[in-house]
C-alpha cells in the first residue's frame, strides 16, 4: 500500500510562492500527472514528495507514514530525472545497480534485479557500456531501469520525456505506460505536455501559480474543465472562449452572442438566470461545433478568416464579434477564406464560465450538493 | 580546383601574443640550455701557419703547459677586403691530447702566457694602455702608457667572476701588475688588463698555459656536476619534495571542503566566497611574513601558548635545531596562501556537475560520504588533475615563503638555490643557476607527464574493462 | 479536512521524523561552523599582522603580543614607509604592474577574442600551448632572461621587468579574456552586423561594452600577479627593485617592525582588488580548467 497524500503543502522561494496550500491524494497504484506551464510549481511539489526540497508547511504522507521531513532515502521512493541524471563515470550496469548497492544488496540478487530491469527496458545488451556510448533514448531507458530496479512502491517522474525528440517521445510514451501498468507502482508524473498527460495519466492535476486547479480523469479534464485556464491549456487547439450576454427570454435564460441566442442545457438554466444581464464566457471545443454550408435556424452565420487543412480535419479560424475561435470540420467540408458559413453550438457541449473568476459555472443542484 | 578561402583574421589576432610568447618563453629556454650546458671550447688546435684556416697539426687540452717560441702580429683582411682584423699569433710547442710533442701556431687569445718566475718583460701592443691602481676597471687610474713601452711584469691576477660595475658584470679577465718607465722618465706601477700588453721575453723562451679553446662553444656537464655536488643540492631537493608531499594532501582536502561549503549555498555565501578567495591575491612573500609574525620568537604563537600557561618562556621555533617547526610554519603558510586557487578550480568543477546527478545519488540512498566518494570525486577528477598539475609545478618553485620564514639558510629549497647561485652577493654563477632552473623545469615536466600518463592509463583501464 | 489533522502535523511527529529534522539542523549548523572556522583561519593571520602594522614600534617588539592594535599607532607603518628605498620601490612596483597590465591586456585581448570567436586550424594546439605555458615554471625564465637583458643592456630596468611580467601573466590573461568574450553571445554580434554594423563597429558597440567589466577584472588580476611577483623581480633588478624584491633583499637585516609593516603593506592592494574581481574569479578559473 503506497498512497501518497499531500496536505496543505506550502513552499516559498523568497517572495515567490511556488506551492500554495496544495492538497492532493494519489491512490495506491494510481498514475497521476502533474500538468502545468513552467513555473507553476509542479516540479517543486514533486521534489517535496521526493524529499529533495522540503515544504515550509503542510505535510507529505506516503503509505500512511508521515515523511514530510525524512530524507529521500527513507521514503521508499524512486525517481526518474528530467536530465536522466545517469552517472557518466559508471557503466550502465553500475548505474542501474546504484540504488541496490546503496542498500547493500547481496551481489547475486543485485545482478538478477539489474538484469530484470534492463530486460524490461530492452537494454540488457548495453550493460557493459558507458552512458557516453549511448543515444539519448537509450540513456532515458537506463534512467527508468535504475528507477524501477529498486522496486520502490512510489515512482516519481520529472518530465522524463522532455529531452527526447518527437518521434522517440511518442514511442517511449506508450512503452512507459505499458511498463507502469505492469509494475503497479504509485506514480506521480510531472509534465508540461498536455498530450502526454492526457494519454498516460489515470488522473491529471492541472496546476497554475502553485495551485491545483483541477484534478480529474483525462476525459473529465478535457470535456468539463472547472476553470477557463484548464480548458485553454488542454487540447489542441485549446477550448474556444466567446463573450455572451445572459438575457431572460420567455422566463428561461438565453445567452446571446450578438443577436444569436444560445440555449443552455436545462440544468444550467437556474444558475444562469441569477446572472441576468451579465456577461459570461462561453467555452466550447473546436470539434464540438458543427459547421454548415447553408443557413439554419439554430446556426450562427460567421465569416471564415483562415482555413488550415490538417489532413484528418480542416481547422477554420473564425471571427465572432471581437473573439477569434477555431472550428474543426470534416476534411471534406468545402470552404474558402472570406466566405460565410453557419455553425451550430450543441447545448450539451457548451461550458459556462464566470468572466471575472474564470471558474466554470455549475448547475444549481451540484452547487447545493458540494456546498 | 577546390580553393578554400582561408580566414586570416584569427591568425592576425593571435600573432602578437604568439610572437611575444615565443620571444619570452622560447628564446630564454634556449638561452637557459646554453647557459647550463655550453661553455667555451676546451681544445685548442695548433696550426701549421699563423692563419685561422691553415691546417692543424694537433690539439692542445685546456690547462696544457706550453712553450712559446715566437710571436708575430698579422693583419688579415676578410674576403670582401672591407674589414681587416689585427691579430697576434704565437708559435707554440707542447704535448697534444694524444701525448705527442707538437709545434704550431695559435692565436694569442686562448693562451695565457706567464713565466714561472713571475717576472717578465712585456710590451704595450695597443695604441695606449691605462694603468690602474687596482685590478679593477672602475677604480682609479694611475697613468697611461703609449704603444711600444717596455714593461716589467711583477705580479698577475686572474679574476674569474669579475666585479660588479654599475650593475654590470665584467667578463672574466686577467690582470698584470707592471712597472714601467713613462716618457717623462718616471716609474709607473700599477695594473693593466692583459689584452693590450703583450708579454715577451727576449732572453728566455716564455712558458704559457692553454686557457681556453677557440671557435665554437662546446657541451659540458661541468655546471650540472657542480650543481649536483653542491652540498645544498640534495638538501634543497629533499626539502622541496618534502614540502610538496606535506602540503598537497592538506591543501586538496581543505580546498574540497571549502568548495563544498560554498556549494551548499548558505546565507551569507557571498561573504564567505570573498573571504575564501582573499588568499588568491596574497603574495608568497607577504604570506611568509604573516606566518613569520606568528612563529617568530616574540610572535603570536608564543604569546598564545604563554597565555594558556603551556610555556613560561618563549620557545624558539625558528632555529637550526628546530627544522621541523620551520617546515611546519612553511606548510601552514603555503596551505593558508595557495589553497584558494585549488578551491576555485574545484568550485568551477563542482558547478559543472549537474545538480540532478547528486540528487539522484541522494535519492537512491547514498549518504554524504557515499555521494562524495562515488559521484562527486569521480566527476571532479578532471578539475582535480588540473589543480594537481598546477600546484605540483608551483610547489617546485616555492621560494619567498621559505626565505621569509627561515631566511633561506637553515631550510632551503631549489628556487632559493637558483637565486643564491645567480645572486651577485653569493656565488654569481649564472651557469649553475641556469642548471638549477633547468632542473626545476625538468622535474616539473616529469611530474606533469607522469600525472597525465597516470590519468590516461586509468581511463584506458576503465574503458577496456 | 478538519483542523485537527493540521495541528497534528506538528505535534504528531514520529521518532524518525524528529531524527531527520535534527540531522538536517545539525548538518546546517556544522556547515556554518565549518564556514566560520575556515573564515577565521584565513582572516586571523591577516588581523594579527594588521595589528602589528598599526601598533607602536615598542609594542611590536614587546612580548607577549596583544591581539588588537591598542594603542592604535601609525608609527610602525610610517617607519616602514620612511625606510630608504621603500617609496621608490613601491613606485617601481606600481609602474611595473601598470605597464604589465596595459601590455598584457593589449596583447591578450585580440588573442582572447580570436580563440573565443573563430574556429581556425591550430586553435586547439594554440590553446593547449597557452595552457602549457601557464603551468610553466617561471623561475627557469628569470635566469636566462637576466643574462639576455645584460647582453642587451636592459638589465635592472623597470620596463624590462614589466616585459618579463607580461610574459608571465599573458597566458592567464588570454584565457580569462577568452572566457569573457565567450560569455558574450555570438548572436548579439551577429544581430549588430545584420542591422548595419561592420565587424569593427559591431565589436565596439556591442561586444566591447558587454565584455568590458570582465576585461577590467582580468586586468586587475594581472596587476595583482605583477605586484606580488618576487623571484623574477629580484633576479632582474639591482638598484631598481620592486617592493617585494626590495623587502626580500634586506630581509635578513630587517627588524620585526619592518617585516610586519611590509607584509601588511603588500597585502592591502590584494584585499581590495580581490574584492572587486570576486564575481569573476570562477568564470576566470572555470575556463582555465577546461
Amino acid at each position: 500500500m503506497a498512497e501518497i497524500r499531500i496536505e496543505n503543502a506550502v513552499k516559498t522561494f523568497g517572495k515567490v510562492t511556488a506551492v500554495d496550500n496544495v492538497s492532493l491524494t494519489v491512490h495506491d497504484q494510481e498514475f497521476v500527472v502533474l500538468l502545468g506551464p513552467s513555473g507553476c510549481g509542479k516540479t517543486t511539489l514533486l521534489r517535496a514528495v521526493a524529499g529533495l526540497g522540503l515544504v515550509d508547511s503542510g505535510r507529505v504522507m506516503i503509505g500512511n507514514r508521515d515523511v514530510t521531513y525524512l530524507p529521500p532515502k527513507d521514503r521508499g521512493i524512486s525517481m526518474v530525472f528530467q536530465s536522466y541524471a545517469i552517472f557518466p563515470h559508471m557503466k550502465v550496469f553500475d548505474n542501474i545497480a546504484f540504488g541496490l548497492k546503496m542498500q547493500r544488496m547481496p551481489k547475486p540478487q543485485m545482478i538478477a534485479r539489474v538484469q530484470q530491469a534492463a530486460e524490461l527496458l530492452h537494454i540488457e545488451n548495453f550493460l557493459d557500456r558507458y552512458p557516453s556510448q549511448m543515444s539519448g533514448g537509450q540513456r532515458q531507458r537506463v534512467a527508468v531501469a535504475r528507477a524501477i530496479a529498486v522496486q520502490a512502491e512510489v515512482l516519481l517522474m520529472d518530465e522524463p520525456l522532455s529531452n527526447l525528440d518527437a518521434l522517440l517521445r511518442l514511442e517511449m510514451r506508450a512503452e512507459l505506460k505499458r511498463l507502469l501498468a505492469e509494475l503497479k507502482v504509485t506514480t506521480i508524473y510531472v509534465t508540461h505536455d498536455q498530450i502526454e498527460a492526457l494519454s498516460m495519466g489515470d488522473r491529471i492535476a492541472v496546476m497554475r501559480d502553485g495551485k491545483i486547479l483541477q484534478c480529474d480523469s483525462p476525459s473529465t479534464v478535457y470535456d468539463t474543465p472547472t476553470d477557463r485556464f484548464v480548458g485553454g491549456f488542454i487540447g489542441t487547439p485549446p477550448m474556444n472562449f466567446l463573450q455572451g450576454q445572459v438575457r431572460r427570454e420567455n422566463g428561461a435564460a438565453r445567452v446571446f452572442i450578438g443577436d444569436f441566442g444560445l440555449i443552455p442545457v436545462p440544468e444550467m438554466l437556474d444558475t444562469l438566470l441569477t446572472r441576468d444581464g451579465e456577461v459570461v464566457v462561453v467555452g466550447i471545443r473546436a470539434e464540438n461545433m458543427e459547421a454548415l454550408n447553408q443557413p439554419a435556424e439554430d446556426a450562427l452565420q460567421v465569416r471564415v478568416l483562415v482555413v488550415e487543412p490538417l489532413g484528418s480535419q480542416n481547422l477554420l479560424t473564425i471571427q465572432i464579434g471581437s473573439d477569434i475561435i477555431k472550428v474543426s470540420t470534416h476534411p471534406d467540408f468545402r470552404v474558402a477564406p472570406d466566405k460565410d458559413i453557419w455553425i451550430r453550438f450543441p447545448s450539451d457541449k457548451i461550458r459556462w464560465i464566470d468572466r471575472d473568476s474564470g471558474k466554470t459555472l455549475l448547475p444549481a443542484v451540484q452547487i447545493a450538493a458540494s456546498g | 580546383m577546390n580553393l578554400k578561402k582561408v580566414n586570416w583574421a584569427p591568425y592576425l589576432l593571435i600573432l602578437p601574443s604568439f610572437l611575444y610568447l615565443m620571444l619570452f618563453f622560447g628564446w630564454p629556454m634556449i638561452r637557459s640550455m646554453e647557459l647550463a650546458f655550453r661553455r667555451d671550447s676546451q681544445i685548442l688546435p695548433l696550426r701549421t701557419e699563423p692563419f685561422p684556416d691553415s691546417a692543424t697539426v694537433g690539439k692542445l687540452e685546456r690547462g696544457a703547459e706550453v712553450t712559446i717560441l715566437d710571436v708575430i702580429k698579422s693583419e688579415e683582411s676578410s674576403t670582401g677586403g672591407l674589414l681587416s682584423k689585427k691579430s697576434f699569433w704565437l708559435k707554440i710547442s707542447g704535448i697534444d691530447v694524444e701525448g705527442n710533442e707538437i709545434e704550431g701556431w695559435a692565436e694569442r687569445g686562448p693562451v695565457f702566457v706567464r713565466d714561472a718566475s713571475r717576472s717578465e718583460e712585456g710590451r704595450v701592443v695597443d695604441s695606449s694602455v691605462t694603468v690602474y691602481a687596482e685590478p679593477d676597471e672602475t677604480g682609479a687610474s694611475v697613468g697611461e702608457l703609449p704603444q711600444g713601452t717596455e714593461v716589467t711584469i711583477t705580479d698577475w691576477d686572474e679574476l674569474e667572476g669579475g666585479v660588479v660595475a654599475g650593475g654590470l658584470l665584467a667578463k672574466p679577465a686577467q690582470w698584470f701588475k707592471i712597472t714601467a718607465e713613462t716618457a717623462d722618465g718616471d716609474t709607473l706601477e700599477g695594473w693593466v688588463k692583459r689584452g693590450p700588453v703583450f708579454v715577451e721575453d727576449t732572453r728566455i723562451s716564455t712558458t704559457g698555459r692553454v686557457d681556453k679553446g677557440e671557435g665554437a662553444k662546446e657541451w659540458t656537464l661541468d655546471y650540472i656536476k657542480r650543481m649536483v655536488n653542491d652540498r645544498r643540492f640534495t638538501e634543497s631537493l629533499r626539502t622541496t619534495v618534502l614540502l610538496m608531499v606535506l602540503i598537497l594532501p592538506v591543501q586538496f582536502t581543505l580546498a574540497i571542503i571549502m568548495a563544498l561549503v560554498l556549494q551548499s549555498r548558505l546565507k551569507g555565501n557571498t561573504i564567505f566566497l570573498y573571504i575564501f578567495s582573499i588568499p588568491l591575491g596574497v603574495s608568497d612573500l607577504a604570506a611568509g611574513l604573516v606566518w613569520f609574525s606568528i612563529f617568530t620568537q616574540r610572535g603570536f604563537l608564543n604569546s598564545f601558548l604563554e597565555r594558556l600557561g603551556l610555556i613560561d618562556k618563549p620557545y624558539i621555533f625558528i632555529s637550526n635545531e628546530n627544522k621541523q617547526y620551520i617546515i611546519l610554519a612553511i606548510v601552514l603558510a603555503e596551505v593558508w596562501r595557495a589553497t584558494s586557487i585549488v578551491m576555485v578550480i574545484v568550485v568551477s568543477g563542482l558547478q559543472a556537475i549537474p545538480g540532478e546527478l547528486i540528487e539522484a545519488g541522494q535519492l537512491f540512498g547514498a549518504n554524504l560520504w557515499q555521494r562524495l566518494r562515488h559521484i562527486i570525486l569521480p566527476l571532479l577528477m578532471p578539475s582535480l588533475q588540473v589543480a594537481l598539475i598546477l600546484r605540483t609545478i608551483l610547489a617546485f618553485q616555492v621560494f619567498a615563503v621559505v626565505v621569509a620564514i627561515s631566511g633561506g639558510e637553515v631550510v632551503t629549497v631549489l628556487a632559493n638555490e637558483t637565486y643564491r647561485w645567480y645572486e651577485v652577493g653569493t656565488y654569481n654563477n649564472p651557469n649553475v643557476a641556469a642548471a638549477y632552473a633547468g632542473f626545476i623545469m625538468l622535474i616539473s615536466l616529469g611530474v606533469a607527464v607522469f600525472y597525465l600518463r597516470a590519468v590516461r592509463t586509468q581511463e584506458e583501464r576503465a574503458t577496456q574493462k | 479536512m478538519s483542523a485537527g489533522t493540521v495541528t497534528s502535523t506538528r505535534r504528531g511527529l514520529d521518532a524518525a521524523q524528529r531524527r531527520a529534522i535534527r540531522a538536517r539542523k545539525l548538518r546546517r549548523v556544522s556547515v556554518y561552523g565549518l564556514a566560520i572556522l575556515i573564515s577565521l583561519w584565513i582572516l586571523l593571520p591577516i588581523w594579527l599582522i594588521g595589528t602589528m602594522a598599526f601598533s607602536t614600534r615598542a609594542d611590536v617588539r614587546s612580548y607577549p603580543k596583544h591581539v588588537a592594535p591598542v594603542p592604535f599607532s601609525t608609527e610602525t607603518m610610517e617607519f616602514f614607509l620612511d625606510t630608504e628605498g621603500i617609496l621608490t620601490a613601491t613606485q617601481n612596483s606600481i609602474v611595473v604592474a601598470v605597464f604589465t597590465l596595459t601590455l598584457s591586456t593589449a596583447i591578450a585581448a585580440p588573442t582572447g577574442y580570436a580563440i573565443s570567436r573563430y574556429l581556425f586550424a591550430g586553435r586547439d594546439a594554440f590553446r593547449l600551448g597557452i595552457l602549457a605555458v601557464r603551468a610553466f615554471p617561471i623561475v627557469i625564465l628569470a635566469v636566462p632572461l637576466a643574462e639576455q637583458f645584460r647582453d642587451w643592456n636592459m638589465f635592472d630596468k623597470v620596463y624590462s621587468l614589466a616585459l618579463m611580467h607580461t610574459a608571465l601573466t599573458l597566458p592567464t590573461t588570454i584565457l580569462v579574456i577568452a572566457s569573457v568574450f565567450a560569455s558574450v553571445p555570438v548572436e548579439l554580434e551577429e544581430a549588430a552586423k545584420v542591422f548595419g554594423c561592420g565587424p569593427v563597429a559591431a565589436f565596439r558597440r556591442v561586444v566591447l561594452p558587454l565584455a568590458l567589466p570582465g576585461i577590467a577584472a582580468a586586468a586587475i588580476f594581472t596587476f595583482v600577479m605583477s605586484w606580488n611577483e618576487v623571484f623574477a623581480a629580484i633576479l632582474l633588478t639591482l638598484d631598481n627593485r620592486t617592493l617585494p624584491a626590495r623587502i626580500l633583499y634586506t630581509l635578513d637585516k630587517s627588524g620585526d617592525p619592518f617585516k610586519f609593516a611590509g607584509g601588511f603593506f603588500m597585502l592591502v592592494p590584494s584585499l581590495i582588488f580581490i574584492f572587486f574581481v570576486r564575481r569573476y574569479l570562477f568564470n576566470m578559473w572555470g575556463q582555465i580548467t577546461k
